[in-house]
């Protein structure tokens, strides 16, 4: 993915072959999966469905494709703020590691317990890069991160959740970036006109940003919250991506009796 | 700048639109070729596919011939080797296709050379695109990729060597684009195959010995030689050496390329033969291993040839050599036959010891060491720089660049000859 994502940087390829390169990326990960292709029935759906679990066989493979072209994708479009690729990853990333530690600490399954450590043994290098990243990204950037950057970050994360299976929480994790997609849909599949660059609307003479009719999560949220300035805006952006995570966590709690 | 090969460690410049100074001659061009046509549409020339299909037939005959009809090798070894042929033929295909696409993509990022062995002549002014190898490196690792589903098991033990195999190959090719796009300094680049070997490494868990030829072993006393982690450091050198040999055995429009598919059919013929010799499963199966890697790499690598050959119409960058170089120490070292791999590299080894002065610093080392083209004869000169290609001009006199490719490509094949007519007795 790295590779594919540097010779994007360089050659500049179209969009649309934008979109394929993550599938032909996570083909490795798709071969190499050796592990249960079941999901768990929700308790709750038990009695409509009539199993307890589905084993969905190769459509799972189908499913971790899609994941790996969504995840990578996603953090792509969720850009264009100083330090907002690489902080929201740096986000993500500890969530994901917390989540490994407290999976690890609740579990007695050995073989469960070394996936959440293979996740972790990627993960940690993921965040210290990044963070290293971070120091030179954060607003004002001295350096830009690329696509390289984002299909890397994408890919990694996709990964570690597909082979930690647990990617249905990583869903979760990334709760902000679905909703930028849902929210870029329209423009994404040619609904509404969709410019070349879909940023904010920045203004010299105040130092501010507002936000425009474009649909991506940081010009709503401009919409909602008003005008801000690009560091604060990717502070409060960085805060939402924690709440989608900490959600998540809350979510698991809550349903931990009641839903697995 | 121009396009630059065989100086420490070649490197391909990037030219931002520097021009080159054309010689002031009053006299009209000499016989080379007249600058190809070039529009937005086709950026490049077209395949010199007659070309392709004559040399495959030469390279491929007498392999199907060993494969099918010499050797009598059972159906479940030959079913995914035939799966694997045609898959690398969809793959000559595919990268036919995609070479002029990448091009203008190429060109537009202003990745070109000039072509130096044609300068004062039209064709030496024609923007050359660079780096093409990294097509041959993306359909090579989707082929790979997507072979493993026809063959193997997912809890198979093979997947592990193969997919570190493959993270070798990838690893190299990125480093070697991000050597053409950023021109990395030449020492930093001798150590980017040594990066890229670890993955190989950490996977490899053959055994560690050596075969002693049979002449030393009254001296030596052992018959097999346990080497233990002396021979992981051995793997480690092999890899820098051979990425960095078939980097700096360059210069000639098809050399790199040329030279490559020689070894690979080279060592489809070894495998085949060593399949085809031996009833040791294991055995077989290490060298099927190799072809599985060897076929793409030959099928695609013909694709560019089919561009690259003289006169060329795309350049193939340090990415291209630096990922057939990784690919064929990988099939070396994970199909055990790695000493064989050093005698198929005869002619680069000659190459290295040549260049030896020059590289340590013995003798002034040009940033080119290229042989003099003389634009009014149209022949290349040797000059008193010491690798292979201007020694072999000193030896034999002054050579059109074409016939200059096709004679060194020979001295190859006779290398290679020697390691078939020795083998019985090493």
């Amino acid at each position: 993915m790295t590779l594919l994502g540097f010779i994007d940087d360089v050659l500049d390829v179209p969009w649309r072959v934008k979109l394929v390169l993550p599938s032909i990326a996570a083909l490795p990960l798709l071969m190499a999966y050796a592990g249960h292709t079941t999901i768990i029935i929700p308790k709750p759906l038990i009695p409509y469905v009539g199993l307890k679990v589905l084993d969905l066989g190769f459509i799972y493979k189908i499913y971790m494709w899609f994941l790996a072209i969504f995840c990578t994708n996603c953090i792509n479009i969720h850009a264009g703020l100083n330090g907002l690729e690489v902080g929201q990853t740096v986000v993500i990333a500890s969530a994901i590691l917390i989540h490994n530690v407290m999976q690890i600490g609740a579990s007695s399954d050995p073989e469960y317990q070394q996936a959440h450590a293979f996740s972790v043994y990627l993960v940690q290098p993921l965040l210290a890069t990044s963070m290293a990243l971070l120091s030179y990204n954060w607003y004002p950037s001295s350096v830009f991160v690329g696509d390289t950057y984002t299909y890397f970050a994408g890919m990694t994360m996709a990964v570690v959740g597909i082979l930690g299976h647990f990617s249905e929480t990583l869903l979760i994790f990334f709760l902000a970036q679905v909703l930028n997609f849902l929210l870029s849909v329209p423009q994404l599949f040619g609904f509404r006109h969709c410019p070349r660059h879909r940023l904010p609307r920045f203004d010299p003479q105040t130092g501010l940003l507002t936000g425009t009719d474009d649909g991506t999560l940081v010009n709503f949220y401009l919409r909602m919250f008003g005008r801000k300035s690009e560091n604060s805006l990717c502070v409060h952006l960085l805060l939402v991506q924690a709440l989608g995570c900490c959600i998540c966590f809350g979510l698991r709690y809550l349903l931990t009796g009641w839903y697995k | 700048m121009a396009r630059k090969r065989a100086s420490e460690p070649a490197t391909i410049t990037t030219t931002k639109g520097f021009t080159v100074a054309t010689n002031k001659e009053t006299k009209p061009p000499p016989p080379p070729p007249p600058p190809q046509e070039t529009s937005n549409d086709q950026p490049i020339a077209p395949p010199k596919k007659g070309f392709i299909f004559k040399l495959s037939l030469l390279l491929v005959a007498p392999y199907f011939y060993l494969l099918f009809f010499h050797y009598q090798i059972q159906h479940d070894l030959i079913k995914p080797i035939l799966i694997n042929a045609g898959l690398s033929l969809a793959g000559f295909f595919l990268t036919v296709k995609m070479i002029p696409v990448a091009s203008k993509y190429v060109l537009k990022r202003n990745l070109f050379g000039y072509d130096i062995n044609k300068k004062g002549t039209p064709q030496g002014t024609v923007k050359v695109p660079e780096s093409l190898g990294i097509v041959v490196a993306v359909v090579f690792m989707v082929l790979t990729i997507v072979f493993q589903f026809f063959n193997f098991a997912p809890d198979s033990n093979w997947l592990v060597e193969y997919n570190a195999a493959l993270a070798s190959i990838c690893f190299m090719t990125l480093l070697g684009f991000i050597d053409d796009v950023l021109d990395v300094p030449w020492r930093v680049k001798l150590l980017l195959p040594s990066i890229a070997a670890f993955p190989l490494l950490m996977a490899y868990a053959g055994h560690t010995t050596i075969i002693i030829p049979k002449p030393l072993v009254s001296y030596i006393g052992l018959k097999v030689l346990d080497l233990g982690f002396i021979y992981k450091i051995y793997m480690w050198f092999l890899a820098i050496f051979c990425t960095n040999c078939i980097n700096i055995h360059a210069g000639i429009n098809g050399l790199e390329v040329g030279q490559t598919v020689v070894i690979a059919s080279a060592i489809l013929i070894h495998n085949v033969m060593q399949i085809g010799v031996s009833t040791d499963p294991e055995y077989q199966q290490a060298h099927a291993f190799s072809m599985y890697l060897v076929q793409p790499l030959l099928a695609t690598s013909l694709a560019l040839l089919s561009y690259n050959w003289y006169p060329s119409s795309v350049f193939v960058g340090d990415t291209y050599t630096y990922f057939a170089g990784m690919t064929l120490v990988v099939v070396g070292i994970l199909g055990h036959f790695s000493e064989t791999l050093l005698i198929f590299f005869l002619a680069q080894v000659l190459n290295f010891l040549l260049s030896v002065p020059q590289l340590f610093g013995f003798r002034h080392c040009p940033r080119h060491r290229l042989p003099r083209f003389d634009p009014q004869t149209g022949l290349l000169t040797g000059t008193n720089d010491g690798t292979l290609v201007n020694f072999y001009l000193r030896m034999f006199g002054r050579k059109t660049e074409n016939s200059l490719c096709v004679h060194l490509l020979l001295v190859q094949v006779i290398c290679l000859c020697v390691k078939f007519y020795l083998s019985p007795y090493l």
